[in-house]
């Protein structure tokens, strides 16, 4: 009886998932592979693609930090993300406080105008946002950056919080109220710390769309050493019509780093804010 | 906890806005320190030691003329929306590449200074411009061509042996290369989707046949010929007979990909191919010998009724919203003089040939018997628009793939001959008539 108890859950749980486990795993897999194969097994079109068969090799790693700024990139995209998320995030929260929780005419159909706007595509925005950073003085700097990315981060943050705070029973706050609390208090040391999973969550995602940003760092920043990891990679590593496909996929190692230790750290949290409100 | 009073918050958000609102209104910066400073964009060469040399020139030239400089290198695909962004902001680098093709310079020709002078200046010295007229936009001067990449062919001359071809020189001759290589499992390989590699191999063939897709007067499409036909059924015989499925989907890399892994017979490129395969020593699959020891370049196949190829036509131009317009000018005029360039061309290994005579006779194009036809390939070397002057409709051919596009849906079988040339020649229109607007 216990051996089946023990086995049941390999073909009610494990087997069942591990197949969108493969297929979510597989471009990493895939990446980490050639990043490490050497030139001469990346071009013999007669080599497995998935498997290291004539040695491992460091040289695209080298390349990429001997022969490239990479390390400036990636502190670069380290400094504008998390610069953009803390913006993004604080002002999600203070945008979406007041639609949640205060009545007042029209405040449905802003929190349906900050979600169309989020809907607004950057390919469209970036030609009148390169005038506006222009006239701010801030292009070439890292701040063009931390300027323009909260346009798609603050209302993706705000409509998440938006959610997320629906779901807290008002009576806590009302009670705080009763208490003395004034609105900021009460947002403060009452709603926050109940939010925590959806501020976390809606953090996450701000830093994620931060990291892979491309075209706002392709347009606004030019100098090689402002560059971020994405462009300054893409720049780099694609001359004419060779790629370093070795490079290139170290580049994208590395950079996925951060983004899988965040997650990893924040998982139960960012599940948790995510699912919010999907019960009542 | 401090308390926050309406009033306070009302204060603050308002200076804020005051100030973010007189800085959008000035329309610059706050005050800084005002030094002078050239800035200039292009594209990373497939040789760093090219770029590394443009940036020496240009540090060079800032020194002597104390002028501060900054060289910014990005891959060419990023270039369009770079340039999209300056154009709209009306603010970004001084000097910039343009390209590839020259139509970029009708597309902003009202936001490009004038180089008349600069172009005057330049070409005595170098033995004159190629084509001249070629390069005038509108009549006149708003870009400096300045650097290709020809088109030879590049072989394998070992698996040319083992089929018992050598110097293969026609179309025709490459297609019956192509058959037997790939009955040895060596295909020939051209580009035949989306990619820049497509549109120049099958300009190359089209006008090889005598077609061509606009006349001399830049308005009348003539890609309704019986030549037009000749080639579409040629493509389609090289791509059934010669080629595999997978050039459909190619991209400017793959052809390299395919020559330097030792699938291709010969594939229709500049020579970073051979180039990279020298560098990083790849080798004949199967054996320890390097692959760059098997390749041959060889000039662009002739048609039945000439030889003619295209390429990338890489420019330089200078924005006329630009502050340092003058600055910018002495500049390429420091850049193109005679042992400038001859010292940027030999950093790029031939691969950038200037459009000036003297400089397609420079000293690199002896050093390595695998540029020897580079030249040649240079001389019958056209505008993508050729026998049509360059146009924004006539870029926008290229960059909506109209030419390859065409040849692929009959080389397929989607579209008989005439189906594929009556498509093409409607999409031509409409872009010429300046009805189609980029996707």
């Amino acid at each position: 009886m216990n051996s089946v108890r023990r086995i049941r859950p390999l073909f009610t749980l494990y087997l069942p998932v591990m197949p969108f486990v493969l297929f979510a795993l597989f471009p990493l897999y895939f990446m980490v592979v050639t990043s490490f194969k050497k030139n001469a097994e990346l071009y013999d079109v007669n080599s497995v693609p998935f498997l290291i068969k004539r040695g491992v090799t460091l040289g695209h790693y080298q390349l990429l930090s001997q022969d490239t700024l990479f390390w400036s990139w990636f502190v670069n995209s380290l400094i504008v993300s998390v610069a953009a998320t803390v913006i993004s995030v604080v002002i999600g929260i203070l945008a979406a406080y007041p639609l949640a929780r205060l009545r007042f005419p029209g405040g449905d159909s802003f929190g349906v105008a900050i979600f169309v706007t989020y809907l607004v595509p950057p390919s469209l925005l970036f030609l009148p946002l390169s005038t506006v950073v222009n006239r701010l003085g801030l292009s070439d700097s890292l701040w063009a950056l931390v300027v323009t990315y909260p346009t798609f981060l603050v209302p993706f943050c705000t409509w998440l919080l938006l959610g997320y705070f629906r779901t807290v029973p008002k009576e806590i706050e009302e009670c705080a109220m009763l208490d003395g609390c004034s609105r900021l208090q009460t947002l403060v040391r009452i709603l926050l710390p109940v939010a925590v999973p959806g501020v976390i969550c809606a953090a996450l995602f701000a830093f994620t769309l931060s990291w892979n940003e491309f075209l706002y760092a392709l347009v606004f920043v030019s100098p090689a050493e402002l560059k971020t990891m994405t462009v300054g990679v893409f720049s780099e590593l694609i001359r004419g019509d060779i790629y370093y496909w070795g490079g290139l996929m170290a580049g994208a190692c590395i950079g996925s780093l951060p983004i899988v230790v965040a997650y990893v750290f924040f998982l139960d949290y960012y599940v948790s804010g995510l699912t919010a409100g999907a019960v009542k | 906890m401090a308390r926050v009073t309406r009033r306070h918050f009302l204060r603050v958000t308002a200076g804020g806005a005051a100030g973010l609102g007189g800085a959008l209104a000035l329309g610059r910066a706050p005050a800084v320190a005002q030094t002078r400073e050239l800035t200039f964009l292009t594209v990373a060469s497939f040789v760093p030691e090219t770029d590394k040399e443009l940036k020496r020139q240009f540090e060079e030239w800032g020194a002597k003329n104390k002028v501060k400089v900054r060289l910014d290198i990005i891959a060419h695909l990023q270039l369009q929306t770079k340039k999209a962004a300056e154009v709209q902001s009306r603010s970004g680098h001084d000097l910039t590449a343009l390209g590839p093709g020259l139509g970029d310079a009708d597309l902003y020709f009202d936001y490009l200074a004038d180089l008349n002078d600069v172009a005057t200046d330049v070409a005595p010295k170098n033995g004159g411009w190629l084509n001249q007229d070629d390069y005038l936009i509108r009549g006149k001067w708003k870009l400096l061509p300045w650097w290709m990449p020809p088109f030879p062919m590049a072989v394998r001359t070992d698996l040319l042996e083992k089929i018992g071809e050598k110097n293969p020189d026609t179309w025709e001759d490459w297609l019956r290369v192509g058959k037997k290589g790939k009955a040895i499992g060596h295909p020939f390989g051209t580009a035949l989707g989306h990619s820049a590699d497509a549109n120049v191999t099958m300009l190359s063939i089209l006008w090889s046949y005598g077609g061509a897709y606009v006349a001399k007067d830049g308005r009348t499409i003539t890609i309704n010929s019986k030549e037009t036909r000749q080639a579409l059924d040629f493509v389609k015989r090289l791509y059934t007979e010669a080629m595999d499925p997978e050039v459909l989907a190619w991209d400017d890399a793959s052809n390299n990909r395919c020559l330097n892994a030792g699938k291709c017979i010969g594939i229709h490129n500049p020579i970073s191919a051979y180039e990279s395969a020298k560098k990083d020593k790849v080798l004949v699959p199967g054996t320890q010998k390097e692959i760059a020891e098997v390749i041959d370049h060889i000039n662009t196949p002739r048609g039945p009724v000439e030889r003619k190829a295209t390429t990338g036509y890489w420019c330089v131009g200078i924005w006329n919203f630009s502050k340092n317009v003058d600055l910018a000018k002495d500049f390429l005029r420091y850049h193109f003089q005679p042992e400038n360039l001859s010292r940027w061309v030999d950093a790029g290994h031939g691969f950038n040939m200037p459009f000036l005579s003297n400089l397609t006779r420079h000293a690199v194009y002896k050093s390595d018997k695998q540029y020897r036809f580079i030249p040649e390939v240079a001389k019958v070397s056209v505008p993508p628009s050729w026998p049509g002057p360059t146009t924004a409709a006539s870029q926008q051919v290229l960059d909506l793939y109209i030419i390859p596009d065409m040849f692929a849906q009959h080389a397929t079988g989607k579209m008989t001959a005439d189906q594929a040339i009556v498509w093409a020649e409607k999409e031509m229109q409409e872009i010429y008539a300046g009805r189609k607007r980029k996707p």
